[in-house]
Formats: C-alpha cells, sequence, structure tokens
C-alpha cells in the first residue's frame, strides 16, 4: 500500500492507495497515526485509490477514529470506491464516520 | 466453466498476495468488480481466521473457485482447529465508539457477503463453501 500525507490548512490529508488488509494494516496504521498530534486534530484519509479493505483494515480505522476522537479531534473518509463503501456499510462503520463523495467538500467540512 | 485452484501457507502476506491473485483472475474472467472484492475479502477473512486461531499455522490450506454464470463459488480446506464460520459473534454495533469492541468483523463480513455458507469437517479437514453472486450484465 502506498502512502502519502500533506497538510491542507489545519487537516492532515492522507491519500492511500492499494489494499488494507492483513499485511498492510499495521504500517498504515503506524504512518498515520503519527499525525494526530496535539489538540484537535483534523485527518482526512482519502481512499479512493483503496480497493480492498480487509476486517485488519477496519480495525486500524476504528483505532483511528477513536485515538482522534479521544483529542476532541475530527476524523473523515472521502471518495471511497463502491465496494470498499459497502463494507463500511455491512459493518456499521458508514454510521460512525464522516464519510464524503469528494476531497473539496470533506476539507470544507473538516476546515 | 472457469476454475481456479492453488494452495497456500496462511500468513498475512501471502494471504495478501493469493486475494489480489484472485481479484485479478476473477475481473480477468468477466466477474463483476463487487463480486471479485467480495470473493477475495471472503477468502481472505476465512484464510485469516485459520493463521489466527487455527493453531496449524504452518499447515497449508487449498483455495478453490468456480466461475458460473450467475455467482463465483469457492471452497476452502484447512488443517486448523475444528471451526465453523457461521458461529461466532455478531459485532457489537449498539455500542458508542469509545466502548466498542474490535473483534467478530471478519466472520460478520463472510456472513454477510456470501448467499451460501457451509461448513464441515472430515476429522483430518475443515472445509468452507461459499457463493457469492454475481451482479447480472456486469463484467
Amino acid at each position: 500500500m502506498d502512502v502519502s500525507e500533506q497538510q491542507v490548512g489545519r487537516v492532515w490529508v492522507v491519500t492511500a492507495r492499494g489494499r488494507l488488509d492483513g499485511a498492510t494494516s499495521g504500517a498504515f496504521a503506524q504512518r498515520v497515526e503519527a499525525l494526530v498530534t496535539g489538540a484537535e486534530p483534523r485527518l482526512l484519509v482519502d481512499f479512493s485509490g483503496v480497493e480492498f479493505v480487509s476486517s485488519a483494515g477496519l480495525r486500524v480505522v476504528l483505532a483511528l477514529l477513536k485515538k482522534v476522537k479521544g483529542v476532541r479531534g475530527s476524523f473523515a473518509l472521502c471518495a471511497v470506491q463502491p465496494a470498499v463503501r459497502e463494507v463500511l456499510e455491512i459493518t456499521g462503520f458508514a454510521g460512525m464516520i464522516d464519510i464524503h463523495p469528494e476531497r473539496a467538500a470533506a476539507l470544507t467540512a473538516l476546515s | 466453466m472457469i476454475r481456479f485452484a492453488t494452495s497456500i501457507t496462511p500468513n498475512p502476506e501471502a494471504i495478501s498476495r493469493l486475494t489480489d491473485e484472485v481479484t485479478g483472475f476473477l475481473r480477468s474472467s468477466g466477474v463483476d468488480a463487487r463480486a471479485a472484492h467480495h470473493v477475495a475479502l471472503v477468502i481472505e477473512e476465512i484464510l485469516t481466521n485459520v493463521a489466527t486461531h487455527g493453531g496449524s499455522p504452518d499447515a497449508p490450506a487449498t483455495v478453490s473457485l468456480e466461475v458460473q454464470p450467475d455467482r463465483v463459488s469457492g471452497e476452502i480446506g484447512d488443517c486448523g482447529g475444528p471451526f465453523d464460520p457461521r458461529t461466532g459473534p455478531v459485532p457489537d454495533f449498539g455500542t458508542p465508539i469509545e466502548d466498542r469492541k474490535i473483534g467478530g468483523l471478519g466472520l460478520h463480513l463472510v456472513r454477510q457477503l456470501t448467499s451460501v455458507l457451509e461448513y464441515r469437517c472430515d476429522g483430518k479437514q475443515n472445509w468452507t463453501t461459499f457463493c457469492v453472486p454475481r451482479e447480472q450484465g456486469r463484467g
């Protein structure tokens, strides 16, 4: 999985590409958790290039969400592919996480 | 009928490579993206469960698939302890996020994504069979 990040105003935008599964979720979590610093962090993960998310991937997303919420921060996903979106809905994640169709709308909501 | 068969020692890296290969095989066989994704995810979750809880991490598992006009059928054989994937706890959906437990998601996905899910143990191996429906008219 390829991961890159950039800061847009107060928001960290993480762009992930590839598969978020048992082989990649640990490195993804480590990389993204490093961005959750200070009070009220704002984190947006762009899933447009993520074609596969397993339960191992869901667990790190939930851990990230908990960590961000624990310091009164904001967390959102954007541009989730349809099959991955279905997985988020089946597991109840779609009801817990702000999911935006596009990055621009997500940035507006988080800024 | 189009078939795929392989064996694998179920560790995270090998499972990742296999499910990536399965996705490619199914897409090149004309299976729609949604069904191909779901078949790969079912395989990933069952093999991960074998690797984590099966008790025989070095024993190879077998995976076979058949592409049929209306569905993809699969069978996974493993040498772990007897375990029926149709059983097990349902994830805790009613609890606030701060308190929510993280387990149970994988088998919940397997149960939700399959139209058929069967299990038998022949005394030596577990055999899990499943079907994922294809979306008609989509390749």
